[in-house]
């Protein structure tokens, strides 16, 4: 069965790269969330192998959806991986104790994002 | 465990996927624009489109004037709108290029400002109705983890050439 992948980002234009990418070049399953509420309600109704989320969004931001998640025990062990436009250490270590296992920089490099996800998900 | 004959292997298969993700930039951002619903949400598009897939949070859009001798700001995100409201094509050598329709990049390692402002300026872009310049995109500081404006930048940048005019509607009558 095809490993699924919820992609979060306000930013279609964002959705629309991370998914053409995925699409072409592995065999997940995307599904995508606008905003962290709108992640959580997916993610549990989903129930991705692996979370991509955005940090900077409206009405709820990756960390905060990050932290929840970690409160659903059906999420608990779920991979997420943030995506940030900072790369500095404490913004990180901000992504971490949020409860995220990896973190990737805008702009998005195709290369990198199949690399990572392949390292949770295999191919 | 790899060996040294899957090298190539390896290297082609990264290149193709590098490929992929680039054209993949290039189509989102040309879809984005295409289908941007109307003005606000075109210069949104500009805005998303800096952020997402250049790596930048520091981007202005100026109008051209009727006479082409001046650039007033029209609309600004991540800047201080106060010390860019507007530029003066004789004062700014590198507008003369933009104004014809060639876009101006910042060269990677370059100290060179592209403008005469105290903030770098990394990408100057016409952006282009009915094949002339009405607006110049201006892209300010890069995130700090990015070196410099890739190839795959530059086609972007020219996809916001081509397609940002919307943003900018109605464009001043030539």
């Amino acid at each position: 069965m095809a490993k699924k992948v919820l992609l979060v980002d306000d930013s279609t234009t964002t959705l629309m790269m991370e998914e053409m990418i995925l699409k072409q070049r592995t065999n997940y399953e995307c599904v995508t969330a606008k905003d962290g509420l709108d992640a959580i309600s997916r993610a549990v109704v989903e129930a991705p192998d692996l979370v991509l989320m955005d940090v900077v969004m409206p009405r709820m931001n990756g960390f905060e959806a990050c932290k929840r998640m970690r409160t659903e025990s059906s999420l608990s062990k779920t991979p997420i991986i943030l995506v940030t436009t900072r790369g500095e250490e404490e913004y990180v270590e901000a992504g971490f104790q949020s409860g995220c296992n990896d973190y990737i920089t805008k702009p998005i490099n195709g290369f990198e994002l199949v690399t990572l996800l392949q390292s949770y998900l295999g191919e | 465990m790899s060996t040294m004959s899957d090298l190539p292997a390896k290297h082609e298969r990264k290149t193709s996927v590098q490929t992929l993700g680039d054209q993949a930039k290039v189509y989102a951002a040309r879809m984005r624009l295409q289908n941007a619903i109307d003005q606000a949400d075109a210069l949104d598009a500009i805005r998303e489109i800096a952020g997402n897939l250049i790596g930048t949070e520091e981007v202005a859009v100026f109008k051209i004037d009727k006479k082409r001798s001046e650039l007033w700001l029209y609309w600004s995100f991540g800047i201080d709108p106060n010390k860019h409201s507007v530029l003066e094509v004789r004062r700014e050598p590198k507008l003369k290029q933009v104004l014809n329709g060639k876009p101006v990049f910042r060269l990677k390692l370059s100290g060179e400002s592209l403008l005469s402002t105290d903030d770098p300026v990394n990408a100057l872009i016409p952006v282009l109705a009915d094949g002339y310049p009405c607006a110049v995109i201006v892209l300010f500081r890069l995130f700090s983890h990015k070196a410099g404006i890739e190839p795959v930048d530059r086609e972007i940048c020219e996809v916001l050439s081509n397609c940002a005019g919307r943003a900018v509607e109605p464009c001043h009558s030539r």
